[in-house]
């Protein structure tokens, strides 16, 4: 960009070519912008993604009430310009006009009025740029519970730049900010006091502060420790030396449980909505390859997508929830010492909690940790949480692996569900200390915001905004996945093709044989490698399967070891009848022995079975290396760590 | 800069000190200095947390949980 600032005509020319004013809203986090924006735009905002970087910006239309719509966009929040965040990099690239996909006509810079000189400050970074800038100061009625009170006429009087007081919740001064920002955005670029504040943070504390004081806009208040009262009060409680941790572990519970339990009815319903349309379909012909493509390929490819999304909408409102109120920055405080050792942040707890439950929300929760480094590790670590497409997996397994002795069992799995959790800590604690550079600096300096009612509408509104990104995002590769595997083990190689079975019975459940095809090829090509697991060609196969999805792995054992389908339970009962008869063709030794089923979980527990979570990593970290080595890795670890389990187990006379 | 005052780690829950300086690594402290930690200004430790650290502070109008090891580098008197 040139130094000299833009001529009025650029500006009403840039309008005019746009066809509509553009109004971006800054500000520091937590100063109220987006209820501003939710205000201006009556609620209509959405995500916008943002190419290249894992941030979405909000984006909606004013609204007529208004005047004139203006395209309207919600910049993140910046905390400081210097060393930002990959948030605040975003936000200070369209401020600085470094940006083609986001053009400011006119900003409006959202001002707390109990934080002056931190805000302000941040509104000279903006003024300097050479755009139009008009203030919306929010936060008057806390002001007032401190005693103290604001004159935003003789404010903007002494910056040198319009300034109304607005109240978004009440729609109080929306209207002559909006007439001011029109106003402003056919004049001229933001010049007076505010413009030339300087870069040094030092100096521009230091003219705030003149400016402030010379222009009595703002009484002076008494210098205290705590803000407001009732603030204080809920600190005292949820950052109490014996309360703190408690309240805290409810506040997890809750969370979790609803992630889990709360999204498994409507998993389940999902996926019978699902099955019964593609049923439909086959239904209509039976013996159609065209509509078993459709019915299987596509309906079940779409499935595999929708189903996450009760879990995703679920973990997106309790996460925006927390984080409204106040309360994500406190439990993020309380854990921030044991998380930070371990090289990862505070609001870390967030993102691997909810990789309990399934990672693709979990890998978009990371978004909420700001520094790069500790994010990435959050991610590096989110496949190993034990997720609950595991379930199945884990259930079959020790199913045939301690008949009847739940107790064990259920030993077994809480065990894993531990070692889950731990050995993704020392991952993380290796990985940081020894892996990643620590060139990147880490800083904590996180801001603890007043607590607040839930806003409910806003709230709702940002859960559907986040989630519906999901979708998009997420959503192409996922389903173009599911139609690749549908393919490999629907197709075989030249005569050898897989055998249709139509149950005889209606509803008429046609399934493929799978011996002739790709995936029963492939899995007999990777049986040299599956061999010191101690696994045959079949398990190959359900392996290859379960990386559209864990859980797919018993459907695909079912099918490879000619289970008729019937309901879920029969199934499973019918393939532990054959694992315990399997043998190795040609030979009578047992496929499923204590060590090689020992072997499968430890499989299980390291590798990243999961091509949708590969996707979703490549979305967020947008890096190939990093989503490739970290599945490179986690299957590589879970192949060789099988091995061992499986070697050392029979060197131990254990079969 | 060499500042020879106490760190704000080290410092008494709800009592106001003024910073001294910051002596630290350079990206943090720019950083910190930044968000409001200037030389001259008054600032408070409001609360411990349950582990003890990070330390609740309050610098102008605002509070922030600091880590112990970012609090060290604020010299205050």
């Amino acid at each position: 960009m040139t130094a000299t600032p833009p001529e009025t005509t650029e500006q009403t020319g840039h309008a005019v070519r746009a066809g509509r004013l553009t109004l971006c809203l800054a500000g520091m986090p937590n100063a109220g912008k987006t209820t501003l924006m939710n205000a201006l735009t009556g609620g209509h905002f959405h995500t916008a993604n943002y190419p290249g970087v894992t941030v979405s910006l909000l984006r909606g239309m004013s609204r007529k009430q208004w005047g004139d719509p203006l395209e309207i966009v919600d910049l993140p929040g910046v905390h400081s310009t210097v060393d930002p965040s990959p948030e605040e990099e975003l936000a200070c690239r369209v401020i600085e006009s470094r940006d083609a996909s986001v053009q400011a006509d006119v900003f409006v810079v959202v001002v707390d009025a109990t934080q002056l000189e931190r805000h302000l400050k941040f509104a000279g970074f903006v003024a300097r740029q050479g755009r139009p800038v008009v203030l919306a100061i929010t936060m008057g009625d806390l002001l007032a519970r401190m005693d103290q009170s604001l004159d935003a006429p003789r404010l903007a009087g002494a910056l040198g730049i319009p300034a109304v007081a607005v109240d978004a919740r009440t729609g109080q001064g929306v209207q002559e900010l909006m007439d001011r920002v029109r106003s402003a955005a056919e004049g001229k670029p933001a010049s007076g006091r505010l413009a030339r504040l300087g870069d040094d943070p030092v100096e521009a504390y230091r003219r705030v502060r003149e400016i402030l004081d010379s222009s009595g806009a703002i009484s002076h208040g008494e210098l205290r420790v705590e803000r407001d009262s009732v603030t204080a009060r809920l600190d005292r409680v949820a950052l109490h030396r014996q309360l703190g941790f408690p309240l805290f572990v409810v506040a997890l519970v809750v969370l979790f449980a609803s992630i889990f339990w709360l999204a498994a009815p409507l998993m389940d319903a999902v996926d019978r909505l699902f099955g019964a349309a593609g049923g439909l379909v086959t239904g209509w012909f039976p013996s159609s390859l065209i509509a078993r493509f459709v019915a299987e390929g596509l309906i079940g490819g779409v499935g595999a997508v929708v189903v996450f999304f009760p879990q995703i909408i679920i973990l997106f409102f309790l996460m925006t929830l927390l984080e409204d109120s106040g309360y994500l920055a406190r439990g993020a405080t309380l854990v921030d010492r044991p998380l930070s050792w371990l090289g990862l942040h505070g609001r870390s707890f967030v993102p691997m909690l909810s990789g309990f439950a399934c990672a693709i929300p979990a890998v978009f929760a990371a978004r909420s940790i700001p520094t790069r480094k500790e994010r990435w590790l959050t991610i590096w670590i989110i496949p190993l949480m034990s997720c609950s497409a595991r379930l199945p997996v884990y259930a079959l397994l020790l199913a045939a692996l301690l008949p009847g002795q739940a107790l064990l069992t259920g030993l077994s799995l809480a065990s894993i569900y531990m070692a889950s959790l731990l050995i993704g800590s020392l991952t993380a604690g290796i990985m940081g200390r020894f892996l990643l550079p620590s060139a990147a600096p880490s800083l904590l300096a996180m801001e603890l915001p007043i607590y607040r009612v839930p806003r409910w509408k806003i709230i709702l509104r940002m859960t559907w905004a986040r989630s519906s990104t999901y979708l998009r995002k997420a959503g192409g590769p996922i389903v173009v996945i599911a139609i690749i595997l549908w393919l490999l083990s629907n197709f075989g190689l030249g005569s050898r093709q897989p055998q249709l079975r139509t149950a005889e019975s209606p509803p008429l459940i046609v399934e493929t044989d799978m011996d002739g095809s790709l995936a029963a090829h492939l899995g007999q090509v990777i049986e040299p490698v599956l061999a010191p697991m101690g696994v045959d060609w079949r398990v190959g196969v359900g392996l290859i399967s379960a990386f559209a999805a864990r859980e797919v792995f018993v459907s695909a054992m079912a099918i490879v070891f000619h289970i008729d389908a019937g309901d879920e339970e029969a199934q499973a009962s019918g393939l532990l009848d054959q694992m315990r008869t399997a043998t190795f063709s040609g030979t009578d030794r047992p496929v499923f022995t204590t060590s090689s089923m020992i072997g499968l979980i430890v499989f299980f527990f390291f590798s990243l079975q999961c091509i949708s979570t590969v996707a979703v990593v490549l979305r967020e970290t947008h890096s190939w290396r990093f989503a490739g080595t970290q599945l490179a890795f986690y299957t590589g670890i879970g192949y060789l760590a099988a091995v061992a389990t499986v070697q050392g187990l029979r060197a131990l006379g254990v079969g | 800069m060499t500042t020879t005052g106490l760190k704000l780690s080290a410092a008494a829950v709800s009592r106001w000190y003024v910073i001294d300086g910051l002596e630290g690594p350079q990206a943090e402290c720019s950083r910190l200095i930044d968000l409001g930690f200037t030389p001259g200004e008054p600032v408070a430790v409001v609360r411990t947390t349950p582990l003890g650290d990070p330390l609740v502070v309050t610098v102008r109008g605002t509070q922030l949980a600091l880590r112990r090891r970012e609090a060290s580098w604020i010299r205050v008197r």
